[in-house]
């Protein structure tokens, strides 16, 4: 026990207090302004536990180790979580340092956080809909992008009901929310490639339905940022079945030819890279086939004189070339 | 030129004609008759006392907008130089290719385009990128301005004597390995060449894969990874390469060779060996090996899993992600193989900097004397007797101080030069 100053206190007696103060914050009853007071407080004790001070160590292993079963055995996490938009500005930072420190650690090869979590998807869910409080979203981002790095978070939350709802949140007002939405989203599609394929295969209609919708948005940014992630998607060699699957769909390449024509000349752009693998598909199904050929000599003279400035890019004009080459020779499908 | 100091004086005049034809782009040397009497003498003697070194003009050299710097390293296509990019002020490298020299090399210029294409589209932290391409029609030459690095896996390799990483070094190399190798398969790019001599360390230790010289693109609509040639390094190439096969499952080679890589890095001995490459590809496509028994599991069956004679048998690099070895980084040791040095700078200074000062600032105004700019070897032993001295010195970090200064280090690009004094008695 050190002589000077407070005696440390005991990670379980830690754990005790701010779950006591979150409590007490929850009911809201006249002692909130104190409740507040200790949760913060306690929060900033867990928190130099795990990272230290400009003066202190982080904790012994030992200590850590006892901190997090604490933490596991009371619920803590999702409890926190649940009332994080009572918790003041300061305290919001905390909750979300603490969790991301205690998701990271690791006993041997194992990743005990990650496995409780997996024994509690509640927490994964109540981040994931903190994204409809203005106040809390940030926060929940940051831990949600945490967790989206391993694998077996990640497919809880991309297989759960509630991934749709990103759909809806990557769209909102509130730009800075929107675009915290849209990283988290984006790294739960692509971070872990094969379940993400295989996601993205089982899930095909119903991910791609709300997936239009992105690309049909009145927002801007929704519908650039949506274009570019779907360009990736199909060019990503792992989502090969996707990409069939996508370019076989007549609606998908009447839509990507109305982007070309978009005001914007960033989404004409994007949609360029998505429009060249319709065309360079070598076994292109009938109703493509067909839609091409309507429009071959629009097509080329639309591509012939399409963004003819960017004379420095040799990998689109070649692209382009090519892309021009293939339309010209495109010859209907000789009925035997 | 002084007549009495030339050997050209008992030559035939044809004959120095001669060797001034032959000898014209070089610079001028005279020699010295220590003995006219010894007719029969072919070489001279010349003492080392009175060979000049001379320290070569630090002239600044721009290309487009880089400012040239040192040499950084020569491979068969050509230099690599250290450049600053004076509008961003950035450290690049650039590899200079003499388009002459490609094509001497089987598929050079060939391999260049491929490399180019490949690198303008990647983008990815574990990859090298590819900044700028320029070229000089007039000197026939390309230049391509990648990222900086400060040296490569092989070269750490080497200068330890072990010739190998402590594990906990070696893991951060190979997990970042992975993800760029990920990175790549999921562009459809199948590397063929990965081993330590193509992955360099950038600045702030961040491992880049290099060299897409073998490297090939998919087709975007290609069903599988079925690929027919491969030109990588020998001794990393699998089975299905080193039987013959006319075709093989490209994404399983690249993990072949980063298991070849990772039982280099952390054994410092190659898994197959062989006098020639015959033998070689005979011990590879028996697929026999052992792994020496300071390796333990789970690294052990990890490198068994990467190491599998059948490709279809061989882990995929979800499965290498998903290995315990892999998600365990082991306990950091004290013991770390630094990059090495670049000509005694451990430091890895930019090099473009004297340049940039000999533009501005002119000639060192310490270095104005004739001492500095000519040398012998004499007083070259001495100064590195000195130095060597003050090196083995405790607490000293082997940097000369400000009054040692007045010696440029003579670096490679010496010239013997007439040495004034060095008339005959």
């Amino acid at each position: 026990m050190p002589l000077f100053g407070k005696s440390q206190k005991s990670p379980a007696e830690v754990v005790k207090a701010l779950k006591e103060a979150v409590n007490a914050l929850e009911r809201g009853d006249k002692k909130a302004e104190k409740a507040q007071e200790d949760v913060s407080k306690n929060l900033v004790l867990i928190k130099n536990m795990l990272y230290g001070t400009s003066d202190a160590e982080p904790q012994t292993d030992i200590i850590v180790a006892q901190l997090a079963q604490e933490l596991y055995n009371s619920n803590l996490l999702l409890l926190l979580i649940q009332n994080l938009n009572r918790i003041d500005f300061e305290g919001k930072k905390d909750v979300a340092q603490v969790f991301n420190n205690i998701l990271r650690r690791q006993i041997g090869t194992r990743s005990p956080t990650v496995e409780y979590i997996c024994t509690k998807p509640e927490i994964l869910f109540t981040l994931m809909s903190g994204y409809e409080h203005q106040e809390i979203a940030l926060n929940c981002g940051t831990m949600l992008r945490e967790c989206a790095r391993y694998e077996a978070l990640a497919k809880i939350m991309l297989y759960s009901e509630d991934f749709y709802n990103f759909f809806r949140y990557v769209e909102v007002s509130t730009f800075d929310i929107a675009s915290d939405a849209f990283s988290t989203f984006k790294e739960l599609l692509t971070r872990h490639k094969i379940l993400c394929a295989e996601f993205l295969e089982m899930n095909y209609d119903k991910v791609f339905s709300h997936y239009q919708r992105l690309l049909n948005s009145e927002n801007y940014v929704t519908r650039r940022q949506s274009l570019k992630l779907l360009g990736e998607l199909l060019l990503d060699r792992h989502n090969f079945t996707v990409m069939t699957r996508y370019i076989s769909n007549p609606d998908n390449l009447k839509l990507m030819m109305n982007m070309l024509k978009e005001k914007s000349r960033n989404i004409q752009f994007e949609a360029f890279h998505v429009f060249k693998v319709f065309v360079a598909n070598p076994n292109k199904p009938k109703p493509i086939l067909d839609i091409l050929l309507r429009n071959q000599e629009k097509l080329v003279e639309f591509l012939t004189r399409f963004h003819t400035d960017r004379s420095e890019d040799e990998q689109f004009n070649d692209e382009k070339a090519y892309l021009i080459k293939q339309i010209k020779e495109l010859k209907p499908i000789t009925e035997h | 030129m002084d007549k009495s100091m030339t050997l050209s004086d008992e030559c035939p005049l044809d004959e120095e004609e001669l060797n001034s034809r032959i000898f014209g782009d070089l610079e001028p040397v005279t020699w010295s008759n220590d003995d006219d009497t010894d007719v029969n003498m072919f070489f001279h003697r010349v003492d080392s006392d009175q060979i000049i070194y001379q320290t070569k003009k630090k002239r600044c050299k721009m290309i487009g907008k880089y400012v040239m710097g040192d040499l950084l390293g020569e491979g068969a296509y050509g230099k690599v130089k250290e450049v600053l990019d004076s509008e961003t002020l950035c450290r690049r490298a650039v590899k200079i290719l003499k388009t002459r020299k490609l094509r001497r090399i089987p598929n050079g210029e060939q391999n260049v385009q491929r490399e180019i294409q490949l690198l303008k589209i990647l983008k990815h932290k574990n990859v090298i990128s590819l900044v700028d391409v320029l070229f000089n029609e007039e000197k026939q030459k390309m230049y391509l301005v990648l990222e900086y690095c400060v040296g490569g896996l092989q070269d750490m390799l080497e200068s330890t004597p072990k010739k190998k990483f402590p594990l906990w070094q070696a893991h951060g190399y190979f997990s970042q390995l992975i993800d760029g190798l990920e990175y790549l398969h999921s562009k459809g790019i199948v590397h063929k060449d990965i081993k330590p001599g193509n992955l360099l360390l950038a600045l702030d230790g961040t491992l880049k894969i290099s060299d897409f010289g073998v490297a090939e693109a998919l087709d975007m609509f290609a069903k599988d990874d079925t690929c027919t040639t491969g030109q990588g390094s020998p001794a990393f190439q699998p089975p299905e390469i080193a039987n013959g096969h006319e075709t093989f499952a490209g994404f399983k080679v690249d993990i072949w060779s980063c298991g070849v890589t990772l039982y280099n890095i952390t054994t410092g001995l190659y898994p197959f060996e062989g006098d020639n490459i015959y033998r070689l590809f005979e011990n590879i496509g028996k697929g026999e090996y052992t792994i020496p028994s300071e390796i333990e599991n789970p690294l052990r069956s990890l490198i068994e899993g990467m190491l599998q004679k059948e490709p279809e048998m061989r882990i995929s690099l979800q499965q290498i992600r998903q290995h315990p070895w892999f998600g365990r980084k082991p306990a950091r040791t004290l013991e770390f193989v630094p990059v090495p040095p670049l000509r005694e700078d451990e430091f890895h200074s930019m090099t473009v900097l004297p340049y940039l000062m000999e533009y501005h600032y002119g000639e060192d105004p310490t270095a104005s004397d004739n001492q500095s700019q000519y040398i012998t070897e004499h007083q070259l032993n001495e100064e590195r007797k000195l130095q060597e001295q003050q090196n083995a010195l405790p607490g000293n970090d082997g940097r000369r101080g400000g009054a040692k200064r007045r010696w440029r280090r003579p670096i490679s690009c010496i010239s013997v030069k007439k040495f004034p004094t060095c008339k005959q008695s």
